[in-house]
């Protein structure tokens, strides 16, 4: 079967957890009772993502193989060697790949790490966190008033409101997600912080600052660049929810506008 | 030339196969890639190191080409992971609390601030 090799041996050599582990020379042969004189070689490791690559030595560009890390558990293993751990797989004709670690140390780290490092086991940790910060939203949410509000009387509600106050005497939590990053990172799509607005004095119009109390924030419009391949999801109900909110807020706006208009300016 | 697949995306695979094997005849390792729209219905994968090899996918309608040009987008581990360590940060900001550590990976160094690995 062809693969993109040399485009994946590149990603194989970027950094990532690395070490010597001996590998055991498999036979195929299911029915083997006794594996006398099973040998082991000595390969250089390469985890990466949920590819665990081998390498014939330490300096060799590209790899010799690789093991997919997908529907299989890392175990600890009963051979004879010690600090010996096996990979196997759901799919009962696969191989197991019998792996030897230097020691205690080394052999728990392995195991550690290869077992979180299936694509699966990533996409659980991501959806339980876009979970809990949808969860975080909606309670901050909570605390913000409803987009249809008076102006004045809101802005003083809201400003009084004490789950608000200490976000607006720590400005640098509330740092725009963009300036803690670097390149490659967030673009506008999900709750990034506003930037600067909430630290200024009372001037602002109401809705920007009830949008930073928040801590949520949203997109400011100034700051959207479009990142190619933006991390958060734009399907996350957090965003969707903030995007409908302060559309919500938008179009009270504008009816208030045009209706200040039609009597006139006031 | 353009020949007819069955094309099927796994994890960061995207393997190929010719419409009547069951065996795929290739996959590409979906990491380090970028994915474009080409003209209609079309998209390519080009991959970092490389980037004027394109594997280029007719699709049968302009609908199709947009959902596979946004699932690709979103296959790569490095993809999950930025993601995860965004959230991670959106949380931590909200709630003062690192939401990894009840999963007793927050020392990881795959999920640190700052750890580009490309």
């Amino acid at each position: 079967m062809k693969l993109n090799e040399r485009s994946v041996a590149h990603y194989a050599t970027c950094d990532s957890p690395t070490g010597f582990l001996r590998k055991r020379v498999e036979r195929h042969h299911h029915h083997a009772h006794h594996h006398h004189g099973t040998s082991y070689q000595r390969r250089w490791f390469v985890l990466k993502g949920n590819l665990l690559f081998y390498f014939e030595e330490r300096e060799s560009r590209e790899p010799m193989g690789l093991v997919v890390l997908e529907g299989c558990t890392v175990e600890l293993c009963e051979a004879a060697e010690e600090f010996a751990f096996a990979i196997r797989f759901d799919d009962a004709g696969a191989r197991a790949y019998v792996l030897v670690a230097d020691g205690q140390a080394a052999m728990e780290a392995w195991v550690k790490a290869l077992s979180r490092a299936s694509f699966d086991y990533m996409r659980l940790v991501v959806r339980e966190l876009e979970k809990q910060l949808e969860e975080a939203c909606k309670s901050l949410a909570a605390c913000c008033k409803s987009p249809r509000r008076s102006s004045s009387s809101g802005r003083k509600r809201h400003l009084s409101n004490p789950a608000l106050l200490p976000l607006q005497e720590k400005p640098t939590v509330l740092e725009n997600g963009y300036s803690t990053w670097g390149s490659g990172v967030p673009g506008g799509t999900t709750c990034p912080d506003r930037d600067g607005g909430h630290a200024k004095p009372p001037p602002l119009p109401p809705r920007r600052r009830s949008a930073a109390s928040s801590a949520v924030g949203f997109p400011a419009p100034s700051l959207l660049p479009s990142m190619p391949e933006s991390p958060a999801s734009p399907e996350t109900d957090c965003f969707s929810k903030l995007h409908s909110w302060y559309g919500q807020e938008i179009a009270v706006l504008r009816r208030e506008w045009q209706e200040r208009q039609k009597r006139g300016h006031p | 030339v353009l020949k007819k697949r069955l094309v099927k995306l796994v994890v960061n695979f995207l393997f190929y196969f010719r419409t009547d094997e069951a065996e795929p005849i290739g996959a590409l390792l979906l990491e380090h890639c970028r994915i474009t729209k080409e003209e209609e219905n079309v998209f390519s994968i080009s991959f970092i190191e490389e980037p004027e090899r394109k594997y280029c996918f007719e699709c049968d309608s302009e609908e199709q080409c947009q959902e596979w040009i946004e699932a690709l987008k979103r296959a790569s581990y490095e993809f999950m992971r930025r993601s995860l360590i965004f959230y991670r940060n959106e949380i931590q900001k909200m709630t003062g609390k690192d939401p990894l550590e009840q999963y007793g990976i927050s020392e990881e160094a795959r999920f640190q601030l700052g750890t580009h690995k490309q």
